[in-house]
């Protein structure tokens, strides 16, 4: 990935920096998706006799920002709106969901069937016939002759033991104390289900809920940007697994009147999946600002028309 | 024997256990001419002496029969006592058929039986080549004899009605949940996709560039390897208990004879 990244700013910087058609032209013909190189072609082309303002502007913008030092905030060519990357960092589920049941009764039904289709094994085979040398001891007396065969141990003892050693060991509980609080930092919660990172950021005057964002910076991917988010929340301390270069979600919104000029309509938030590997926000977030979330929870924090875009990729398994 | 290399005293049929530097042998074989010229026909020692001039002589390629006249008894002379002191003396570097027996020419006959038999090999080889491998058991599929016996069989139990019954409104009641479940899931892929497409075609009107990198393939993405979820968490610290096994799997290797 980092090798990849770096020829993409290469090329941003060095190559294309004078003419944006045949900069576009490189990128079609460096990437591996080799397969949308003919229609992408053909758009390009077409863009280019039309009105290639949009695409050609930005890469040209990018190339000037670039040339003066890449200021953070560069507008984005001749589009009003400006590019945010966030981040949709999940914690998957660390244990198995409990069976509903109709579930439990099938499971039921499935081991009964299996037993009855199955023969003796072993082990059954020595308790049949454990019981019925006892029951023959008991009506009459042939201990002379089966007194050779007999073992000490009986299945019935090797089973009780069996019993012992398991009952002995204590496994962890399924709910949590953290369930049981209620407890919205902690990563130990909702061992069932999936967890979503949601932090709290001042967006103009209102402190909003939403998910970790950053804007986008020229020279680099939308998914380095969503990269540098997760690094600057967490402040280093989380390792992730992005789950590809494109982006799983989107949410476009208008700034209020006051702010909106010209170039400035309003932005575009795009969401990129990632898994959390290890690591805890505990040390780089305050308790308040941040919390891991269910799909259910989500109504309590986010905002109706972010909620409903969210909704639609996040899954609670 | 011919051929081989072996000990040229006879005693061992290895060759070269008793090896020594080229010097001492020079050195030996001289010693050994004079020994014999002073002392002929004497016992012990002569019949060392003279084992070594036989061995040198052989060595010029003579026959031993001239030596007959000698007296001494050529082929049964064993000089086994002094075994060691030969090998210190004794280097030949041919491997000459001591016992005396001219050399046998090679039949012309010989290379074609040779070739012969190599052809019978390598039909037998392409046979196999051609005969399908056979393939690795599988242990699961096969039913061991055991478990085959009569007294092994379950007795055979007649459901009452109810229970059939229910049994057969259960499994009627799990296909509909299942059928249930697959929709489900099948939507939630649907909306995962279409979000997807979605958020590509705005960041397409935004910047063909990103585009172009976001729909690039992730190289890094496979292998991708995940622990599955317990039926409960893992407890930190926590230490499995010690024991042996002994594996006793069967380990089968298939032969390729193709080469």
């Amino acid at each position: 990935m980092e090798s990849s990244s770096s020829s993409y700013t290469r090329c941003l910087v060095g190559k294309c920096g004078a003419e944006g058609g045949t900069g576009l032209e490189n990128a079609v013909h460096r990437g591996e998706g080799r397969k949308m190189a003919a229609p992408v072609r053909r758009l390009l082309y077409g863009a280019a006799r039309g009105s290639g303002r949009p695409w050609g502007a930005r890469t040209l913008g990018g190339a000037a920002a670039a040339a003066s030092g890449r200021s953070a905030a560069s507008s984005n060519g001749g589009s009003p709106w400006r590019l945010l990357g966030a981040l949709c960092l999940q914690r998957p589920p660390i244990v198995s969901q409990p069976l509903t049941p109709l579930q439990v009764e099938m499971a039921e039904l499935l081991q009964q069937i299996e037993v009855e289709k199955s023969r003796y094994s072993d082990h059954e085979i020595r308790a049949l016939e454990e019981t019925r040398r006892l029951e023959r001891k008991k009506a009459d007396i042939y201990d002379s002759d089966d007194d050779d065969e007999q073992n000490i141990l009986l299945a019935q003892d090797l089973e009780d033991t069996w019993e012992q050693t398991f009952l002995q060991f204590k496994p962890q509980p399924r709910v949590t104390e953290a369930d049981q609080k209620n407890d919205r930092t902690s990563l130990h919660r909702k061992l069932d289900q999936n967890l979503v990172l949601l932090v709290k950021e001042k967006m103009g005057d209102q402190e909003t809920w939403m998910l970790p964002h950053a804007e986008w910076q020229d020279g680099e991917t939308l998914r380095g940007t969503a990269e540098r988010a997760l690094a600057t929340v967490s402040q280093n301390s989380v390792e992730a697994k992005f789950l590809g270069n494109a982006p799983c979600g989107y949410y476009k919104f208008k700034y209020p009147q006051a702010f909106r000029t010209e170039n400035n309509i309003g932005a575009k938030v795009f969401f990129f999946k990632a898994l959390l590997r290890s690591g805890d926000l505990s040390q780089a977030r305050k308790k308040d600002d941040h919390a891991w979330v269910s799909k259910e929870e989500l109504g309590d924090y986010l905002k109706p028309k972010y909620l409903a875009q969210v909704r639609r990729f996040f899954m609670d398994i | 024997m011919r051929g081989t290399p072996w000990c040229p005293l006879g005693a061992c049929a290895e060759w070269g256990a008793c090896a020594e530097s080229g010097a001492d042998r020079g050195e030996n074989r001289q010693r050994a001419g004079q020994r014999q010229r002073e002392e002929p026909g004497r016992a012990g020692p002569a019949m060392a002496a003279l084992g070594v001039a036989v061995r040198a002589l052989a060595r010029q390629g003579r026959s031993a029969g001239p030596w007959a006249c000698l007296g001494l008894d050529w082929p049964a002379m064993q000089v086994r006592g002094n075994h060691v002191w030969y090998t210190s003396l004794l280097l030949p570097r041919a491997v000459l058929p001591v016992r005396g027996e001219p050399l046998r020419k090679k039949k012309k006959v010989d290379p074609k039986k040779e070739q012969a038999a190599k052809d019978r090999l390598k039909k037998r080889i392409k046979k196999l080549e051609k005969a399908t491998q056979e393939l690795i058991p599988i242990e699961d599929f096969i039913t061991p004899m055991k478990y085959l016996e009569e007294e092994r069989q379950r007795p055979e139990q007649q459901l009452p009605v109810e229970d059939s019954e229910r049994r057969t409104f259960l499994m009627k009641k799990w296909a509909v949940y299942r059928q249930q479940e697959h929709e489900a899931e099948r939507d939630k892929i649907a909306s995962m996709l279409e979000a997807q497409q979605e958020a590509l075609r705005e960041l397409r009107l935004e910047s063909e560039l990103l585009y172009q990198a976001a729909t690039r393939r992730d190289e890094s993405l496979f292998p991708f390897e995940k622990e599955g979820p317990t039926y409960t968490p893992a407890s930190p610290g926590y230490q499995a208990p010690e024991g042996k096994y002994n594996d006793v799997t069967k380990v089968y290797v298939q032969v390729d004879h193709r080469k």
